[in-house]
């Protein structure tokens, strides 16, 4: 995927390389993908940009999973103050 | 803080990136994960901070303080856990590896965090509850350095940062910091602001006990 109007800068390789020099041996990657399931297939698909998606997803939902928790807890929390129990 | 997190994800799907063989596009999972860890580190010093506040002094408050900072620290935690399983499979072709130091010594981490919780529900007492917790919280942030940090980089590892290299300085291209140095802000601002949510929410709970008792 290319972005046309923001592709300011080119020639940064380098940088990287050391990365690439240590690790390649060692990471299988998509080696055995051609046996893996079609949903594995889909999800490597478009140059592993769906990976990142899925890793923000899984942010948002356990994030949300909190949000809605705490929502939970606070609602408990009203219906004490408008129903206090008798004790 | 909501519109730089905004900004952060936009950005960090649309400026190029140098192309890394094998990452590819899912380098731009350094903005994600990343962060998850720091955020996570951030929450559980605070944490170690107001339980040893509360050796110090024991008010209930502290405690409180040091529960809610623990809980977010624990929701990043996981969080890192399960994209940093997710990239794996990308990356190093499985979801779970036991030859990666890193990934299982932080699963460890993750559960003796989890223990901290199990700990706290064995005492009705709040008193003795907070003393216990506040004791096993210490050990277990003394754990996290030697988990995360110190041992998975004497080991051979598939993670980034073994063998005695650091896990980012020299390996990171430029142009990914730009994203990724706010990415790290946002997350931790985020939970601050999670940690205030839940705090005040504990807080008018104690109220409203009190004034049922």
């Amino acid at each position: 995927m290319k972005f046309s109007l923001i592709q300011v800068q080119e020639d940064t390789v380098a940088a990287v390389d050391t990365l690439t020099k240590t690790y390649s041996k060692k990471w299988e990657a998509s080696a055995g993908l051609e046996h893996a399931s079609p949903m594995v297939k889909a999800a490597a698909s478009h140059d592993l940009i769906f990976i990142v998606l899925g890793v923000s997803l899984v942010i948002w939902f356990v994030l949300l999973f909190f949000i809605v928790r705490v929502d939970k807890k606070i609602g408990k929390l009203e219906q004490e103050i408008e129903h206090p129990k008798q004790n | 803080m909501a519109i730089w997190m905004t900004g952060v994800i936009i950005c960090g799907f649309l400026i190029p990136i140098p192309e890394i063989p094998i990452l590819k596009e899912s380098a731009r999972n350094l903005f994600l994960h990343v962060p998850m860890w720091f955020t996570m580190a951030v929450c559980f010093a605070t944490g170690l901070v107001y339980s040893i506040k509360y050796l110090n002094n024991p008010k209930l408050e502290n405690d409180r303080k040091a529960e809610t900072a623990t809980q977010i620290g624990l929701l990043f935690g996981i969080c890192g856990l399960i994209t940093g399983s997710i990239w794996a499979r990308f990356t190093w072709g499985t979801w779970w590896t036991f030859a990666e130091p890193r990934m299982n010594l932080s699963a460890l981490g993750m559960m003796i965090y989890v223990s901290y919780f199990v700990l706290r529900t064995a005492f009705d007492n709040p008193e003795k509850r907070a003393k216990i917790a506040a004791v096993f919280n210490v050990f277990a942030a003394t754990t996290i350095p030697f988990l995360l940090y110190i041992i998975p980089r004497q080991l051979p590892s598939l993670h980034p940062g073994a063998d005695g290299n650091p896990a980012f300085s020299e390996i990171t291209a430029p142009e990914l910091r730009y994203i990724f140095y706010p990415a790290v802000v946002g997350f931790i601002a985020l939970a601050v602001w999670l940690n205030d949510i839940l705090n005040r929410y504990k807080i008018v709970k104690h109220k409203i006990e009190q004034q049922g008792t």
